[in-house]
């Protein structure tokens, strides 16, 4: 009580100074050395061991996990779609007589497509039987793994496996786009015999089977070739999964079984 | 919540002038001057009064006989105060930044997110309805004091132009003829003229209990001590009395304390400091993380705007939303708690302060006393006796079979001409009103409680002459036919000073038998007489004589003009003394004070024996402890010789608190544990008060009367008493004590107490939260992962499943006697301290933060993304476009299923912390003691442990909840990720408490007790 007066009568950035360095009892921040090395020493400690309670209680969540397939897969019901090329928007817009524009697409496509290389293929995985799924079932205690998945050559794509064509189309004015199912572990994609198949708003389609997916697994793709679009309009394109035993999507979700894209080329 | 101080603007402008000179005491000079003065400077008539005309010209030029009424805040003022007090601010200020943040992303983005924007509107309205609240909260309290004002417009008879009338009291004016009676109210300051028998009672104003007579003769200097002098709104107990009124409406002296009272500034409340002290502190860590984060975002290579609007997240993260609300319900329900027991508080914040207080100031009268004179002893037969002064007769009795006691009782009910006001038949007798003066009554009553009715008394012996009291005889007598029918003697009763009486006696009654007065007896005589004078009791003595048949047969005329009977050669009977007793509860009160570290102090403005003797009655003079004149007296050595030291207790007189420097004051205040100050001006009350701040102290003031409200204002915490109370004591006044009982401070105090402890508690609870709130958005910035958390969750914690069990915390019951201890150091006990951030934030929080990110990873590994994938990932997860993202499997995710799986996420941490809150919870109820040993009693709290958690599963399972909350339902698996965790609080903190408990003063308790 006595020492308000004194207090008052310092002035105020000494008591800010001291406050920060007290020279007199050697105190920084309101705490001596010791202090410090104490708490933060407690603190040292104290988080060490939150660290190892917490690695722990992770280690035993992750051993609880299946290496092979995820614990829920309830929010992948419906799976998504995406084309390819893709650029930032799912937008593909080009002029036929200008390649730098359309350059770049065809990158894409290439890149996407090197797995599918009838070579690769043939090397990683097998030849299944069409419109049958390739299931390869763990016997009891012992895991099958890993599994092998079917082929799918780039050849079957023909006009848009970039083989034959290799500007699939689009120096012509009759561009590729490819489709693919988002990847889902264990999806049956259909069921009693019939094959899931893509249609599209209304233009040309191609349909292809879908297959079930493993490791070494390389997509099942739907090629879609625009042969003759009508230039210099933009062209709203929806594709859609037809399947019966897959949930349609929900209304938020625009990629779930369908996928949507804009389409336009110029002439000039 | 603001601060309490009412200031118009115009007295900002000539203030502090004006107030200076109101602390000066009262200027009249009235007194001194001769009647025909003053008659001249009004210009005036002693007989015929102010000519109607003059005192119309006077009202012009004067205004209304009223008092100002203090400057009312105007309710929006009033309305904004409550909306951007206090810990408003730091809401507004985080709803501002929001509103900032969400224009730049308006600015710069194509589609910024909404959550700055909601969190700014969800802010926003917090404070608008809690500032609601607390006004209608106030605004219910002003109500009931709206109730105490007396509507009843006053009414003084004038003399003007030779007629009386009765007008308004308004309409009185400065040179008014004024005539008032018994019972009546004063309608100004008047300079009495002519007075017959008339008494005022000044107490309201002086603090006297004791009504003053009136007379034309100026007695003293100070007009407040002089008899020539009625003042203002005091009432006229008995006699009649003309008067010149000298002062009007505010120039009075009433007027003078009441302007005074309104234009003192008061600082601001203890618990607001604390709350002010919170918000530094907070702001602070809010200030270093933002910036700290700032920094780091910009070396991570975030864009400046980015940069800056998490600055501003990091900052508006560490708002606690919830607090603002938990504070002002916490102090409502302490507040509707102490209403419930008589006190009613009329702003919120004084519900604390009382609990911080550690000197009070009381008044006597009418608050340690009972502002009613009563007989306290009596000395007959060489004894003395002690009657029962409590208010219920719960008290000591007395010998009643003596003779000489019923000669006694029938000189004391005869020779007194006070008597019950009519229709009171029903009510017990200490209640009942009674007309006549104060120590008449208190005879009156006593007789009538020991021996019965004394109007029958008196119609037995029916009263044939009276002498009534006067200041020269100093006596009054009466003479009365005897009881006996058959015998035809007369008996004259005295009573009067007792020296005076005893001069007139020659005989004395003991045990029945008149004895001649012999020197022993008057020895006897004297020392009683010293010794209930010391007890600062008024003494009156009481004799009798039988007056021989001879000399006054029946029928002989008693003329009390010209005396013709014998007035000497009486028989004295006994003495018996009056006091205005202490009230039945208060020496308990006040000894719980002391043990609670409260200083006592004493400040009346009656006389320093009285007030010595109430207060050694009550305990604020302890037995055993001497004042300097104690130790005078005993060692007998002048007063000059004693060191001031030895003395703890002291009663300091006004006239000599007028010469003392202000060091010598806090010489006083700091050396005495036990002080009495009496014969005080109100302002002198003010400068104690002040003196007692001064030396850091936190003041509480009680007081009743006018003299006291500037005291009351300027107090940390002014107590004024609901009955008794003068309308402006409690204008000034932050607390009311519905029941006039000291003895409802303690529950005050020891409420204030609790709520601080209990606030403390809350707050703990609430700020623990803040770290895992704002962790997830931290980690978000640092290593890219999906956001864990996000504001909508944020919200529904803070200002949802936080509330019932934070508010809960205020019914908890004390760890110890809150009385035992000692008032808390204001400049060291804070209500939030680096110890309380400590634990909430680096310790309780940090485990808390753990338990919810554990469930974000279960979540996220149990759906395909293991951790190790997640780091860098927020980039690709937060890209629209991009709607094949894979996860650790090679699962391909859209946009919208994973924000799906994000958002479970946000639920599962959301409920996390509920999970980790129970734990918190748990050992925020107590502080040092084991949940254990506290028990787990608090119902409020039980029901808020389960209210959250059925809260926190409505919003994970309401349908609905997916598209209006973005909250999505859990497998039940995950409502357990964060229990071991749970566990690891409760068990941490209880072994901290056990180290706590087990090494008073060692490092734990100086780290981490709050």
């Amino acid at each position: 009580m006595s020492g308000t007066k004194d207090e008052e009568r310092k002035g105020s950035s000494s008591e800010w100074r001291d406050a920060f360095w007290n020279p007199r009892t050697h105190e920084l921040l309101g705490r001596t050395a010791s202090s410090w090395g104490l708490i933060l020493l407690f603190y040292l400690v104290f988080y060490l061991f939150l660290a190892g309670m917490f690695v722990l209680t992770m280690y035993i969540m992750l051993l609880t996990l299946d290496d092979y397939k995820p614990t829920w897969q309830d929010r992948l019901s419906t799976p998504g779609m995406m084309i390819r090329p893709k650029g930032d928007q799912l937008e593909i817009a080009f002029s036929v007589s200008e390649t730098e524009s359309w350059d770049g697409f065809i990158q894409n496509l290439n890149t996407f497509l090197s797995p599918y290389n009838d070579s690769y293929q043939v090397q990683m995985n097998d030849n299944c039987a069409p419109d049958q799924f390739f299931i390869q079932e763990d016997s009891g205690e012992v895991r099958n793994n890993p599994k092998r998945s079917c082929q799918f050559n780039r050849t079957m794509l023909e006009e848009c496996s970039g083989i034959s064509d290799r500007f699939y189309g689009y120096s012509r004015g009759q561009p590729c786009v490819l489709i693919k199912l988002n990847r889902v572990i264990g999806m049956l994609p259909g069921k009693d015999g019939q094959s899931p198949y893509v249609t599209c708003g209304a233009k040309r389609y191609r349909v292809e089977k879908e297959k079930d997916e493993w490791v070494n697994y390389t997509q099942p793709l739907v090629a879609v070739k625009f042969l003759n679009a009508s230039v210099n309009t933009d062209i709203s394109v929806e594709c859609k999964i037809n399947s019966n035993s897959l949930e349609a999507g929900s209304e938020r979700d625009k990629f779930a079984g369908r996928v949507s894209f804009k389409l336009r080329i110029n002439t000039k | 919540m603001g601060d309490k101080a009412d200031r118009s603007p115009k007295k900002k402008k000539g203030g502090t002038k004006d107030m200076d000179d109101l602390k000066k005491e009262v200027p009249i000079t009235e007194h001194k001057m001769s009647i025909e003065e003053v008659c001249r400077k009004f210009n005036t008539d002693i007989v015929q009064g102010l000519t109607n005309a003059k005192a119309a010209e006077y009202l012009i030029r004067d205004g209304p006989n009223a008092l100002t009424p203090p400057p009312t805040t105007p309710e929006w003022v009033k309305f904004c105060r409550q909306l951007f007090g206090g810990f408003s601010i730091l809401l507004w200020t985080g709803a501002i930044l929001c509103f900032l943040a969400y224009a730049i992303q308006a600015a710069t983005e194509d589609e910024p997110a909404g959550d700055n924007l909601y969190l700014g509107i969800v802010l926003t309205a917090v404070v608008v309805i809690t500032g609601c609240f607390s006004y209608f909260q106030e605004a219910k309290s002003s109500k009931i004091m709206e109730s105490f004002k007396n509507m009843v417009p006053q009414q003084a008879l004038v003399i003007r132009e030779g007629e009386k009338v009765t007008i308004n009291a308004e309409e009185v004016v400065g040179g008014d003829l004024i005539e008032v009676k018994g019972g009546d109210r004063i309608p100004a300051d008047i300079r009495v003229v002519s007075a017959h028998g008339c008494k005022v009672d000044n107490s309201s104003l002086t603090g006297e209990s004791e009504p003053q007579s009136r007379s034309p003769d100026c007695t003293h200097d100070n007009p407040l001590e002089t008899r020539n002098v009625a003042f203002f709104s005091t009432n006229c107990v008995e006699g009649t009395a003309r008067g010149i009124v000298i002062c009007t409406g505010d120039r009075t002296v009433m007027g003078r304390i009441a302007t005074l009272t309104s234009g003192l500034e008061t600082g601001k409340t203890p618990i607001a400091k604390e709350i002010e002290h919170f918000i530094h502190i907070i702001t602070g860590v809010a200030v270093f993380l933002g910036v700290t984060f700032f920094i780091l975002a910009i070396i991570l290579g975030y864009s400046w705007l980015e940069a800056v609007i998490f600055l501003i997240g990091i900052i508006v993260a560490n708002v606690p939303e919830g607090l603002l609300a938990t504070v002002t319900v916490c102090l409502t329900l302490t507040a509707k708690r102490m209403a419930k027991k008589n006190c009613l508080v009329k702003n919120l914040e004084a519900v604390e302060t009382l609990g911080s207080t550690s000197t009070i100031c009381s008044d006597k009268t009418g608050t340690l006393t009972q502002n009613r004179m009563t007989v306290a002893h009596m000395w007959f037969d060489n004894q003395i006796h002690e009657a029962d002064t409590t208010e219920d007769q719960s008290g000591a009795s007395f010998d009643k079979s003596s003779v000489t006691w019923l000669s006694l009782a029938r000189v004391a009910g005869l020779c007194n001409r006070a008597q019950f006001k009519a229709g009171q038949d029903s009510l017990p007798i200490l209640k009942r009103d009674v007309a006549g003066d104060a120590s008449e009554s208190a005879l009156l009553k006593c007789i009538e409680l020991s021996c019965g009715s004394v109007r029958a008394m008196r119609d037995r012996n029916k009263k044939v002459a009276e002498i009534p009291f006067n200041s020269t005889n100093k006596y009054q007598l009466s003479v009365h036919e005897t009881e006996d029918p058959n015998d035809n003697r007369y008996l004259l009763v005295m009573k009067g000073a007792p020296e005076r009486i005893l001069d007139r006696c020659t005989t004395i009654l003991v045990q029945g038998k008149e004895q001649p007065m012999d020197e022993e007896l008057k020895e006897a005589f004297q020392n009683a007489y010293m010794e209930l004078g010391g007890l600062g009791e008024r003494v009156l003595g009481f004799c009798h004589v039988l007056l021989p048949e001879d000399q006054y047969p029946k029928g002989f005329a008693f003329d009390t003009e010209d005396v013709n009977f014998q007035t000497d050669n009486l028989c004295f009977v006994g003495l018996m003394s009056m006091i205005d007793p202490p009230r039945a509860a208060v020496p308990d009160a006040v000894g719980k004070c002391r043990s609670a570290g409260i200083k006592v102090i004493m400040v009346t403005g009656d006389h320093p024996i009285t007030a010595k003797a109430i207060a050694k009655g009550v305990g604020i003079i302890s037995e055993g402890n001497e004042t300097v004149e104690d130790i005078a007296a005993r060692l007998n050595i002048p007063v000059s010789q004693v060191n001031p030291r030895d003395a703890k207790a002291c009663v300091v007189h006004g006239t000599d608190l007028k010469d003392l420097s202000q060091d010598q004051m806090d010489d006083i205040l700091r050396n005495h544990t036990e002080i009495v100050f009496a014969r005080t001006s109100p302002q002198q009350k003010l400068i104690i008060v002040e003196g007692c701040q001064r030396l850091g102290a936190i003041v509480a003031v009680t007081g009743d009367g006018v003299n006291d409200s500037p005291a009351l204002k300027k107090a940390d915490i002014g107590v004024a008493m609901g009955i008794s109370g003068s309308d402006v004591s409690k204008q000034a006044a932050d607390m009311i004590l519905l029941d006039d009982n000291f003895a409802s401070i303690v529950t005050g105090v020891e409420e204030g107490r609790l709520i601080f402890d209990n606030l403390k508690k809350s707050i703990a609870y609430t700020l623990t939260s803040n770290i895992p709130e704002i962790t997830p958005f931290l980690f978000f910035i640092i290593v890219n992962i999906p956001l864990p958390l996000g504001t909508i969750t944020i919200l529904c914690i803070d200002l949802g499943t936080d509330m019932v069990p934070a508010i809960s915390l205020a019914y908890e019951t004390a760890e110890s006697d809150i009385m035992k201890r000692q008032p808390r150091n204001p400049a060291r006990d804070k209500l939030v301290n680096e110890r309380l951030i400590s634990i909430a934030y680096g310790q309780i929080g940090m485990i808390q933060a753990l338990g919810g990110f554990f469930a974000y990873f279960v979540i996220l590994a149990e759906n395909g993304f293991l951790p190790s994938q997640l780091v860098g990932i927020r980039l690709n997860w937060d890209d629209r476009s991009n709607n094949d993202l894979e996860d650790s499997y090679g699962q391909q995710w859209t946009y919208e299923q994973r924000k799906i799986v994000e958002f479970t996420c946000h639920t599962a941490f959301f409920v996390s912390i509920v999970v980790v809150q129970w734990a918190d919870v748990i050992i925020c109820k107590t502080r040092r003691n084991s949940v254990f040993q506290q028990g787990m009693r608090n119902k409020i709290l039980i029901f808020g442990l389960f209210e959250e958690t059925a809260l926190a599963a409505f919003l994970s399972y309401c349908p609905g909840m997916d598209v209006a909350l973005r909250m999505y339902p859990l497998k039940p698996s995950w409502w357990f990720c964060a229990f071991p965790y749970s566990f690891l609080i409760f068990v941490y903190d209880e072994i901290r408490k056990l180290l706590l408990r087990r090494n008073p003063g060692g490092w734990v308790e100086r780290e981490t007790y709050y």
